[in-house]
């Protein structure tokens, strides 16, 4: 039943969608197609984008069967544990910023760390797992929080919101730098060959001689660490850490990973996919507020839309 | 040795927590305490048994949530607004928790979306027209509900609560179901390895359509109660049953022989989750220290009880 003009279709639209919306609301609001609203929409995406692509390696490493295969749904706990933790340091107990994001740190590691142990050792599946720890790690940042807001007053953190390099945000500069740095070390080096292995097939692998076990946690460590480097955008994008941020990151990264995947050409989740995924979400969200859709009905549209390309993704692969 | 602490070793834990709650607090131990944890375990006792029937089936479900609220909307609003008998309402809440389902069937068996995949989309969906239709998530209160309604969770039948009465028949119709008919053994079938299922001739397609339904049913059921517990229906109220509906599937599976998710297991792993916050309550400690360690005691109870299968 093979039926390559279906297929060639089906391979398109998650592209389609996309291009077909942002037409609609680039002729029914002037100024989305603007260079100050995609800045705006960039500025927008960087928190998402770096924990995806923390959950992007966790994935390529494990493989992308949700159930049995990797998936880490801690990374967004880690970042509001690690923004809960500075914001509490900086403010509270008068840290110097540079402490207090090394304690961040050792916090991120440790939830790796703890991550890694409950898959690799222990045998639990990464989505019970990471779901656990999520929960967890959410209930301890409460507790150095208070549930309250903490403002952020700190040079740094006020210079990765406001401050420009040549002219382009902070945020975006060096959102671009960890976003190459991830691509390279997964798609570029002998590492990340062998974590796509991994993730590709398990057992071919562990054949092959890979230490897939050591590359499976490994991969756990570097999601938290991407939790934390994603806590400073969050510090910086609410001037401070506030409660339950962490339920939209979730939503957001899942959703701009899994789309991501729809953009490569054998449907897998990728490094740069899901950088795509995050930016074309976020510019969703501006777009649709700038041409005035109730924002309770973004929810609606983005479930909609990670369906129908999953979806395509799904017939694609039967045709 | 090794073998009984690898097939009990969890039921120690559980009797190690029941121990040090009763020496710490001497109420914990009281019956009307303990009949306290059993009946605020009915509502999840309720969404994990519709969560057990997908887990078994091989998938799972985000959108729990989501049925539950929706069945208690669909009922709080036919109260309300349509001034409809408490036995139809019931009946309305369920056909919303159907829909719930069919839109969780037609993804999975008719558009070939990963169970997860398809039940998130579910949960953002129905989250944003919860958000919709209540202008942002404000709660519908009905404070003068038909006490037929309202008794569902505050009423007794021969003493005993009903919300208790109702989550044991659910139960029973579970574990008919799932543990002893033959529709039960060809889920678990499908479950274990799904194109073996289908070549042994079973209906693999029709048979998951009709579990993702019945499940939002169940899970409707539970938001009956909920809404009739607090006269109200609470948007997004759902979502909280998530993890520990999953957490009570999973610690019951790791406690069957061969790991397989089962209907008692899941509501023994219920009664720990419920005992636990009963008697973090009981110690009266601060609201985000008891949520911090009733987060860490899951971790520490999941991985003990997945670890201790691989001892045998």
């Amino acid at each position: 039943m093979a039926r390559p003009g279906l297929r060639k279709m089906l391979d398109a639209v998650p592209i389609a969608v996309f291009v077909v919306l942002f037409l609609y609301i680039g002729m029914n609001s002037a100024n989305f197609l603007s260079f100050a609203t995609w800045e705006l929409v960039l500025k927008q995406a960087v928190p998402v984008v770096v924990v995806s692509l923390g959950l992007a390696t966790v994935i390529i490493a494990g493989g992308d069967d949700v159930v049995s295969g990797g998936i880490d749904l801690s990374v967004p706990a880690t970042a509001i544990i690690c923004a809960a933790i500075v914001a509490d340091q900086v403010t509270n107990q008068q840290a110097s910023i540079v402490m207090a994001l090394a304690m961040a740190l050792a916090a991120a590691a440790l939830i790796g760390v703890t991550n890694a142990v409950l898959v690799v050792r222990v045998g639990m599946t990464p989505l019970l797992a990471t779901l656990a720890t999520s929960v967890a790690v959410v209930g301890i940042s409460r507790v150095i929080t208070e549930s309250r807001r903490i403002a952020v007053g700190d040079a740094t953190v006020l210079f990765v919101r406001d401050g420009r390099i040549a002219g382009v945000p902070v945020s975006i500069v060096v959102t671009v730098i960890i976003g190459l740095a991830f691509w390279h070390l997964v798609h570029r080096t002998k590492w990340g060959m062998n974590l796509q292995a991994t993730g590709g097939s398990r057992d071919a692998a562990e054949i092959s001689g890979i230490q897939t076990r050591k590359f499976v946690a490994l991969s756990f460590v570097l999601a938290a660490f991407a939790g934390w480097l994603a806590s400073v955008f969050v510090l910086a994008r609410g001037s401070g850490s506030s409660p339950g941020t962490e339920d939209t990151l979730l939503l957001e990264m899942v959703l701009a990973t899994f789309l991501g995947a729809a953009f490569s050409p054998r449907r897998v989740v990728t490094v740069w996919g899901a950088v795509l995924g995050a930016v074309l979400v976020s510019a969703l969200s501006v777009g649709f507020i700038s041409i005035g859709v109730n924002v309770f009905w973004t929810g609606c549209i983005k479930g909609a839309l990670i369906l129908l390309v999953v979806a395509s993704a799904a017939a694609g692969r039967e045709q | 040795m090794t073998s009984v602490f690898a097939r009990y070793g969890f039921l120690m834990i559980i009797a190690g927590f029941f121990a040090f709650f009763a020496l710490y607090n001497p109420v914990f131990l009281t019956f009307g305490n303990q009949l306290n944890i059993i009946e605020g375990s009915s509502v999840l006792l309720i969404l994990a048994l519709g969560m057990t029937l997908i887990v078994a089936m091989g998938g799972i479900d985000l959108s729990v949530g989501i049925a539950f609220d929706i069945g208690a909307a669909f009922a709080v609003v036919a109260l309300k607004e349509y001034d409809v008998a408490w036995p139809l309402a019931c009946l309305i809440g369920v056909v919303g928790g159907v829909l719930v389902g069919l839109l969780n069937a037609f993804l999975v068996v008719g558009l070939k979306v990963s169970p997860f995949m398809a039940t998130l989309g579910t949960f953002f969906i129905g989250s944003s027209i919860q958000r919709v239709f209540t202008n942002g998530g404000g709660p519908i209160s009905h404070r003068q509900m038909p006490q037929g309604y309202r008794d569902l969770a505050v009423g007794e039948v021969f003493g005993i609560p009903t919300e208790i009465i109702i989550a044991a028949v659910v139960l029973l119709g579970y574990f008919i179901f799932l543990e002893r008919s033959i529709w039960g053994k060809r889920i678990h079938a499908i479950g274990l390895q799904r194109s073996a299922a289908n070549v042994a001739g079973i209906r693999v397609r029709q048979y998951m359509f009709v579990a993702f339904i019945v499940a939002s049913a169940t899970c409707a059921i539970a938001g009956l109660i909920g809404s009739a517990n607090i006269r109200m229906f609470t948007p997004l109220a759902g979502f909280s049953y998530l993890l520990d509906a999953i957490a009570a599937v999973f610690i019951g599976a790791s406690m069957h022989p061969k790991g397989r998710p089962n209907v008692i297991g899941t509501l023994v792993g219920v009664l720990f989750l419920g005992m636990v916050a009963n008697g973090l309550n009981l110690m009266g400690l601060n609201f985000n220290v008891k949520d911090a360690l009733s987060g860490l005691i899951l971790v520490g109870a999941l991985a003990f009880a997945v670890g201790q299968r691989r001892l045998r």
